[in-house]
């Protein structure tokens, strides 16, 4: 398997922590593998509980209304790429 | 039948629910009315799931076996409101009589400028307070609505007031919750309904009638992540051209500490499992859930 970049793996180990997800290594998470749904299956909620710990870290809003929203969380890969695109820290 | 009501096929074809619309509009209340009784006994007859499961919840809400008589009057409650939804959705409110209870939480919310969750139920009609709220006293809501379960329903209210179709947001997409995030953010009360689990929902159980069963967590945890108040709201048909609509606040804020959550969480569900099961009692006539809800088939 492809290993992660750095900030992916940083970003993977934030949603791992934030979301509790036990039973999930930060390292192992597929980087092109969806993160709703399919893949990890990630819901809703998590989604949000996300966004704020995004918020909190990277020091900006991911918004509803964004209509990159869909592309943003296909996967880690297109997660962390936003994230620094838009991180203000 | 499974504890899963999203796989029940909604009743009603889109031409049966126009033709509801159509009587409601043009033909009046009263003959809407009359319709009713031929409805419902329709249902009766046709919706052995249903009868079953009004049977099983008015056993436990009247505490002995219920009659026929009072299975028709659970049902014909259920069609009575479904034809005043279209009265409420289009702000025609003037034949009825409504009561409200606790409103002033309601105003001194609207008046703090800040959104927050108004948590209802599939007890009554929540739509008599989504009517009255957005088409009378305008207030700022929006309301979480599973649009894919009921594809004709939502259709046809649409079309009713499409101002109001406006104010839902659509559940099961990864970003629905940023969006109530955002409407609670610029001071919406965003309305969601407590007592259904959706497929692979978290969830906690809560003593509810005597046993045990599962309700959703994701109104009191998404209250408690974004920091807002919870009100509780139930529009309870009374008869006639009666409704109660009762306002509680439930909480001013969930606190929630990152090793506790799930306990914390199980407290305030269960406060809200408490006062949905005081007001079923009020009127148990008003319990529209009619699939398997203490999962007794599976037991």
């Amino acid at each position: 398997m492809e290993p992660l970049s750095p900030f992916e793996l940083e970003v993977a180990r934030l949603l791992v922590e934030t979301l509790h997800l036990e039973d999930v290594k930060p390292e192992e998470i597929a980087p092109e593998e969806p993160l709703f749904g399919e893949g990890l299956g990630l819901d809703s909620i998590d989604a949000l509980e996300l966004a704020l710990a995004i918020s909190k870290t990277y020091g900006f809003q991911l918004r509803s209304d964004d209509k990159e929203n869909r592309r943003v969380f296909a996967s880690l890969r297109a997660l962390s790429q936003h994230i620094e695109q838009r991180r203000t820290r | 039948m499974s504890r899963n009501w999203a796989r029940l096929p909604e009743r009603g074809s889109p031409l049966a629910l126009w033709l509801i619309r159509a009587i409601a509009l043009h033909g009046g209340r009263p003959v809407g009315r009359a319709l009713l009784y031929p409805i419902t006994l329709y249902f009766l007859a046709t919706a052995g799931a249903a009868r079953r499961n009004s049977q099983r919840f008015l056993r436990r809400a009247l505490g002995r076996e219920p009659g026929w008589r009072e299975v028709f009057r659970h049902i014909h409650c259920f069609a009575a409101t479904i034809l005043d939804r279209v009265y409420f959705l289009t702000g025609r409110l003037d034949d009825f009589q409504i009561e409200i209870r606790g409103g002033q939480a309601i105003l001194d919310q609207v008046a703090s400028g800040r959104g927050c969750i108004l948590l209802g139920s599939h007890l009554g009609s929540f739509e008599a307070l989504r009517g009255i709220g957005s088409t009378v006293r305008h207030l700022p809501i929006k309301i979480l609505m599973n649009v894919e379960h009921n594809h004709a329903v939502t259709r046809l209210f649409a079309a009713l007031n499409p101002a109001l179709a406006q104010a839902v947001i659509a559940i099961g997409r990864p970003e629905t919750l940023l969006e109530v995030q955002d409407s609670v953010a610029r001071g919406f009360m965003v309305g969601a309904l407590g007592d259904r689990v959706a497929q692979d929902e978290k969830t906690v159980r809560c003593r509810f009638f005597g046993q045990e069963t599962a309700f959703p967590i994701g109104p009191i945890l998404l209250a408690g992540l974004m920091g807002c108040p919870v009100i509780l709201c139930f529009g309870l048909y009374r008869g006639g051209n009666r409704y109660d609509v009762h306002f509680e606040v439930l909480a001013e804020r969930i606190a929630l500490e990152p090793r506790r959550r799930q306990e914390q969480l199980g407290v305030w569900v269960q406060r809200y499992a408490d006062r949905l099961e005081y007001y079923a009692r009020l009127a148990p006539y008003n319990w529209f859930n009619f699939y398997d809800y203490w999962a007794e088939d599976s037991a």
